[in-house]
């Protein structure tokens, strides 16, 4: 017969659980941080602007992994949510003369309260409606720019973050001040979801995914958790939305199209849609594919019409084939095949 | 707590590769050469251009490339600049600002090319200049094919330098025109509602043209569809005289609209949105063009009794696998020519600097086949300043008013409009620059 443990016992197993895994983590990540800072001074400009969209694309695919892999809802939509970060922080800088990390809070609480109120929506639909749903909202919000002056039209407004610091330097180039900023906020924003979906919360969520209604009877409030759990997923997309701005100086609604909210899903399916560190490997893909089909094409002869439109298929090609063989992702995959 | 597991492998797996692939790329960063300037070497000289050959505002402008490197290659053929071959990496853009961030981000740092040669689009270059900053970097940015009067400010663009005459300066010309031959007329006005679009405006009103309508239209959204309600507006205003100052998709959604619709009107195009061909190519009848006025800085590129364009012709037969010969064309040979005497005039040992205070400094004396002055001195970053006006006849040929063509030169500012005197440099013994 098992010994069971006293219920205090463990409470404090739970606790020192908690705390080393507490310390693993920010340990990690002071790790991550000193290493991309030596690779920022080590590689050339090129590597450090893919850097910085790779960060981009880690604050984006997180949001997903968030919505998605934890509390089981699917959007389609997250591009539409960047856009509005982005307009939400250029709009603060340009009129307001916000300073940046300003910015990029009201970024995140733009892109959170419009997160909220399509939430509230969104508690009310699921499956392929709550995609169908979402999916309009990223056709439709990014061309109503077009339709109002203030948000500057297909041309956009600029979105100047300003030229780095004179202490860091004459030779500290602007990509790598993006790169600084992108990877400072992603480390930032991965640890505090990192600790979000270790809180009570990110366990609710895991119940909610699995089976609602006994989470529900276990005392799970299914639609507020439901709601909260998109507008923090918002938030995070608003501010991959300002950061995307950022290393493009510029928002337009041709920054935000259908294709990305598509790339961003992608990302973290290839990632492994319940894995948040999967979203560093994820982001990489993201960037990699239109350097690999670039080699390949040139390899092959192909015309810069042909360059340009192989990405999106091979993104397509490996999104399938990711959901029929690894429909769990890659890395998760090959840990239970190990397992087994 | 199965997800603490998975979570610390999965994160020492992704950390591993991340920082490994940034490692690995490290390697490249040591070709860096101190010797040449990036894009140069003793054998070639590598230039970039952004352009869009799909999307709606492609048809015509993507003919622009090839035309390009059609001269290029002609050259190359005949000993090169300095023994240097030039080549040119082409990046589409889509006529999208944010891929055109994008991809001068590629040509700038991944084919590392020696200047950018022909970049079209008001927005997209303004949002290049912003963004990828050419000028903080010291590349030169040559020869775009537009006329916003805002790249003139050679302290913000210190490293632009633009070919068309202004916006402002077609539209002052233009206004001119109107209202010498169009006096008491009802005038509209349909236009692209973003720079390129707003210095139209500017210039009309310093010649003080008043439109009796005006319909803009956001870039990318021209369709026949919103072409209807475009003309809609004008017919409903009773506009009798229309100017089009928008890209040439937009030109053709609204003539093949306003055919449709049986809306007569005297319409003048831009000169962005002018090219017959392109035209025809998006669905405008012969008989709707037959008539419409048109401007030009360039001969009409049917004209063979011009040298140049005779001489540009036989390029595009034998380098360009013989392409409809229109005005994109037309441009694209000139550009690629001014780029070649730019190369030249950069000297042997050629850098950035070299070609840009060889621009300011000879660039005014370049052959071209413009009927316009080039103005290139020290701080006037452009080119052209004059316009001349023609009508399409039932072939689709710009045919000059009066049969000659009169050139009329102005400033982007109050300056006024005088005819041209111009003598244009005769074209160099095979088309091939000496200077």
């Amino acid at each position: 017969m098992l010994k069971r443990k006293p219920a205090a016992q463990v409470q404090i197993d739970m606790d020192k659980n908690i705390a080393r895994r507490k310390i693993v983590g920010a340990t990690f990540f002071m790790f991550l941080g000193i290493a991309l800072f030596i690779a920022s001074n080590i590689v050339d400009e090129l590597r450090v602007y893919q850097g910085a969209t790779v960060a981009v694309y880690v604050v984006a695919i997180s949001s997903i992994i968030l919505l998605t892999g934890y509390s089981g809802q699917i959007s389609l939509g997250h591009g539409a949510l960047m856009a509005i970060g982005a307009y939400a922080a250029v709009l603060s800088r340009n009129y307001w003369n916000f300073p940046i990390p300003l910015t990029f809070a009201v970024a995140v609480l733009a892109a959170a309260l419009f997160g909220a109120l399509l939430g509230m929506a969104a508690g009310r639909l699921s499956g392929p409606y709550l995609a169908g749903t979402t999916l309009a909202l990223a056709v439709g919000l990014p061309s109503l720019a077009n339709q109002f002056k203030i948000l500057g039209g297909e041309e956009g407004l600029t979105y100047d973050v300003g030229f780095p610091p004179l202490s860091l330097g004459q030779d500290f180039t602007q990509y790598k001040w993006f790169f600084w900023i992108a990877a400072l906020a992603a480390l930032a924003i991965t640890w505090v979801i990192f600790n979000i979906l270790g809180s009570r919360y990110g366990r609710q969520w895991r119940a909610l995914r699995s089976n609602p209604t006994a989470a529900a009877l276990l005392g799970v409030h299914v639609a507020r958790s439901k709601v909260l759990a998109f507008t923090i997923s918002s938030g995070i997309a608003g501010l991959a939305g300002a950061l995307m701005s950022m290393t493009i100086s510029l928002v337009t609604p041709s920054a935000f199209p259908l294709s990305l909210s598509f790339a961003i899903v992608t990302g973290a399916v290839l990632a492994g849609v319940t894995l948040l560190t999967g979203s560093i490997v994820g982001a990489v893909v993201l960037v990699a594919i239109p350097e690999v089909t670039a080699a390949l094409a040139t390899h092959l002869g192909g015309s810069e019409k042909v360059t340009s439109n192989l990405p999106g298929l091979m993104m397509s090609t490996l999104l399938i084939l990711s959901v029929l063989f690894f429909p769990n992702g890659p890395q998760l995959h090959r840990r239970k095949t190990r397992k087994s | 707590m199965f997800a603490l597991r998975r979570t610390k492998r999965g994160v020492l797996a992704s950390a591993t590769l991340a920082v490994s692939a940034l490692a690995l790329s490290a390697i490249p960063a040591q070709a860096f050469s101190v010797h040449a300037e990036t894009g140069v070497t003793a054998t070639q000289i590598k230039l970039g251009i952004t352009i869009p050959l799909t999307g709606s505002a492609a048809p015509g402008y993507s003919k622009i490339p090839s035309a390009m490197q059609a001269y290029f290659n002609y050259v190359n053929d005949n000993g090169g600049v300095y023994g240097r071959k030039i080549s040119l990496v082409v990046k589409d853009d889509a006529y999208l600002p944010t891929l055109a961030v994008a991809k001068t981000n590629e040509l700038i740092l991944k084919d590392k090319v020696f200047a950018v040669v022909g970049a079209l689009g008001t927005a997209n270059n303004k949002a290049v200049a912003k963004s990828v900053n050419l000028g903080r970097r010291g590349i030169p940015d040559l020869f775009l094919n537009t006329g916003y009067s805002g790249f003139a400010d050679a302290k913000k663009y210190p490293t632009t330098f633009s070919l068309f005459p202004s916006y402002i300066m077609e539209a002052k010309i233009m206004g001119q025109y109107i209202k010498e031959n169009f006096a008491g007329k009802k005038l509209g006005l349909i236009y692209q509602d973003d720079d390129f679009g707003t210095d139209a405006l500017v210039g009309f009103k310093q010649a003080g043209v008043k439109f009796d309508v005006s319909v803009p239209y956001a870039s990318g959204s021209q369709s026949a569809q919103s072409a209807q309600g475009w003309i809609g507006k004008l017919k409903a205003a009773g506009a009798e005289v229309v100017v089009m100052f928008g890209v040439t998709t937009a030109s053709g959604a609204a003539l093949a609209t306003a055919a449709a619709m049986a809306y007569k009107a005297q319409w003048i195009l831009g000169s962005v949105g002018g090219d017959a061909t392109t035209l025809k190519a998006v669905g405008v009848p012969a008989y709707v063009l037959t008539g419409a006025m048109g401007a030009s800085f360039l001969p009409a590129p049917t004209d063979t009794t011009d040298e140049y364009v005779k001489f540009f012709q036989g390029i595009n037969t034998k380098y360009n696998g013989d392409a409809v010969f229109d005005n994109n064309v037309l441009v694209a040979m000139n550009t690629a020519m001014m780029t070649v005497q730019a190369l030249r005039a950069g000297g042997k040992n050629l850098t950035h600097a070299s070609v840009m205070s060889a621009l300011e400094n000879s660039g005014s004396s370049f052959a071209s086949a413009s009927l316009s002055p080039i103005n290139y001195a020290s701080g006037v970053h452009v080119g052209y300043s004059g316009y001349w006006f023609g009508t399409y006849n039932s072939a689709g040929e710009l045919k000059p008013n009066g049969g000659a063509y009169s050139v009329y030169t102005t400033d982007s500012g109050a300056g006024a409009i005088v005819k041209s005197t111009f003598k244009r440099p005769a074209l160099p013994a095979n088309g091939l620059p000496t200077n």
